[in-house]
């Protein structure tokens, strides 16, 4: 106590102070400072770092490709193909014999490909849409309502599904599909950011200079938003990792050897009564350590971006 | 209120008419068919094939029979991979199935949601509070497709308590785990928003009032916080409904419990046209239903929504 108000009447920290109060700050300097306080954003950067550097670099080490048989094992898999270094399988193989180790960092890849990419694009392509229609509104903004409602009472995983069981079951198509179910993302608080904008005099004095409306909303309103799109791409990115692991899960997802986290949760989900338990265990894992890495990410970002909002 | 409901059944039925129109191209134009296999069949045979189900007929009109057949007589044709088994077959066996542990998979949502959320408010910053804080991101974390492995080596595989899949006629045992692992996530976000939106009535000038009258806890909550307090859980359990409905395809997929969800991944599979797209349309007529019941349960509870239809 005595301590605290020693501190607070140093020298030092008037100084501190004074230095806060007077180099004025970004607002996005400001996000920065606050993210960077927060310990467990931190350490969850960090663990996606090292997640993303696995699905890299993970093949270096690897002693096995991530389709190739080892015929050893076959028929004693549950016996001998659990995860040993002596062998070269760090995480055991799978049913077939194939090494986990480098189906792990393939199906992480894939995920975290798909869940960055389609994500990304999704939200920005969701909030383009919301933010012309906030713009422009009128007839433009209520038929952009009106396809919202019907489209978010569509159940995604059914038009998923038959998508995906007519076209391919390629990457390419996995990302289309998912953009295509989730365009709506981000669409209806940008559009309300943007309707709020509008009418502000930065907007005025834009259009006087006789930019066109185009130029005014990514040029000058963009700026603005731009952090409603941030908390909202950080949480849809996981969203989508999950979307895609269902998808994977029932079987309809990215086509074989190529796999995800999803694909292997269900392969060694239906083997875990053999007691193979490492099948379903090290793709779990690595699907829980992403998903809770990106929530305390989206949890920060959101504290540090809209510090307004918190409960 | 009848007129809104006129309002809306009226936009349901062209929006689920273009989603089988869609649907219907999207399958049909795509390459491959029920029919086309490693070894091709001799025209011959293809030809009666196709005639045999009414594939040789240019699309349009194959497209208008197949709506005239639903509109007319709720017929959605023959199964064209399962033989003895026509589309109203696989409905009438595996809805109830789907229906049944949805339904108590709901129950659980509310039953547990809902007090729970009430609690974490009324304790502020409690164990409660931030054991709900822990469901929530357990739920975000273990997504009912990982949630429902883990049950299982738990319940069936180490301890022997619930049988790990299958139906057996709907006897409880077999409906505890497809009901939980279906809600959990659901049951924390329910509970999430009943706290927030609790803790923000329980603030407001009105709540005051009551207390300054002098009306004990117990009414004020009941009587007066409790409704506005729970008008955004109703709001959410629209989005809910819709996600229980899709995720009911995987967990008949997992847990085998005979659901409409399993015959589906099947259609899918082997490019079951009628199969797929019969089950595509239940699937989103019961999603429309379900928006359209719960908006006007909405208008009946909150009054400016009621007078605004």
């Amino acid at each position: 106590m005595t301590s605290a108000k020693a501190r607070l009447q140093s020298q030092a920290f008037v100084e501190d102070v004074a230095e806060e109060m007077l180099s004025s700050r970004s607002f996005w300097a400001d996000a920065r400072a606050r993210f960077f306080k927060n310990r467990m954003a931190l350490v969850s950067v960090f663990m996606l770092f090292l997640l993303v550097l696995f699905a890299i670099f993970g093949n270096v080490i690897a002693q096995w490709s991530y389709e190739e048989i080892d015929w050893n094992l076959l028929g004693m898999i549950k016996e001998e193909g659990g995860p040993s270094i002596a062998n070269g399988h760090y995480f055991g193989v799978d049913e077939l014999g194939r090494d986990m180790y480098a189906r792990v960092v393939q199906g992480s890849r894939t995920s975290l490909l798909v869940g960055f990419v389609a994500g990304i694009a999704s939200v920005l392509i969701g909030s383009t849409i919301g933010a012309f229609a906030g713009y422009f509104g009128g007839r433009f903004d209520s038929i952009v309502m009106g396809g919202y409602t019907i489209w978010l009472s569509v159940p995604y995983i059914i038009f998923f599904v038959v998508w995906q069981a007519f076209f391919g079951r390629s990457l390419g198509q996995m990302i289309l599909v998912i953009v295509l179910v989730n365009w709506t993302a981000g669409l209806l608080i940008v559009r309300g950011q943007v309707m709020m904008l509008r009418n502000r005099e930065f907007v005025d004095a834009a259009r006087m200079l006789g930019l066109s409306d185009v130029a005014i909303i990514f040029r000058h309103i963009a700026p603005n938003i731009l952090w409603v799109v941030v908390i909202y791409t950080s949480m849809v990115v996981p969203e989508v990792i999950m979307m895609e692991s269902l998808v994977s899960f029932l079987g309809v997802g990215i086509q074989e050897p190529n796999t995800s986290w999803g694909a292997l949760i269900s392969e060694g989900a239906s083997t875990m009564t053999f007691g193979t338990l490492w099948q379903l265990a090290f793709p779990a894992a690595f699907f829980v350590i992403a998903q809770v890495s990106l929530y305390y990410i989206g949890d920060g970002l959101r504290d540090a971006l809209d510090p307004k909002d918190r409960l | 209120m009848f007129n809104y409901s006129v309002r809306r059944l009226l936009t349901a039925v062209p929006t689920i008419l273009i989603l089988i129109v869609f649907a219907f191209y999207l399958m049909r134009l795509a390459p491959g068919g029920p029919f086309t296999s490693e070894k091709p069949l001799p025209p011959a045979v293809m030809e009666n094939v196709l005639k045999r189900y009414g594939m040789d007929e240019p699309l349009h009109m194959q497209l208008f029979t197949y709506i005239k057949n639903i509109v007319c007589c709720f017929d959605f044709g023959p199964s064209f991979s399962q033989k003895d088994r026509s589309v109203n077959d696989i409905i009438a066996q595996g809805f109830p199935v789907t229906l049944t542990y949805g339904f108590w998979s709901a129950v659980f949502v509310l039953v547990l949601g809902i007090p729970l959320g009430i609690i974490a408010a009324l304790r502020h910053n409690s164990f409660w509070d931030y054991l709900m804080t822990g469901l929530a991101i357990f739920s975000q974390i273990f997504p009912n497709f990982v949630l429902a492995p883990l049950m299982v080596l738990l319940f069936t595989l180490s301890w022997g308590l619930l049988p790990g899949g299958g139906w057996n006629g709907g006897q409880w045992q077999y409906i505890v785990m497809p009901a939980i692992a279906l809600g959990t996530s659901y049951m924390a976000g329910v509970a999430r928003l009943t706290r927030g939106s609790l803790l923000e009535v329980l603030n407001s000038p009105f709540i005051r009032t009551a207390r300054a009258k002098g009306l004990p806890e117990r009414t004020i909550l009941i009587r007066h916080a409790l409704k506005p307090a729970l008008l955004p859980t109703l709001t959410y359990m629209g989005p809910v409904f819709v996600y229980m409905i899709t995720g009911s395809v995987f967990i008949d997929v997992f847990f085998s419990t005979g659901g409409i969800g399993q015959d589906f991944i099947d259609g899918a599979y082997s490019r079951d046209y009628s199969v797929l797209l019969g089950l595509a349309i239940i699937y989103c007529v019961l999603t429309f239903s379900i928006n359209l019941v719960l908006d006007l349960l909405y208008a009946w509870i909150d009054p400016k929504v009621r007078d605004s239809l």
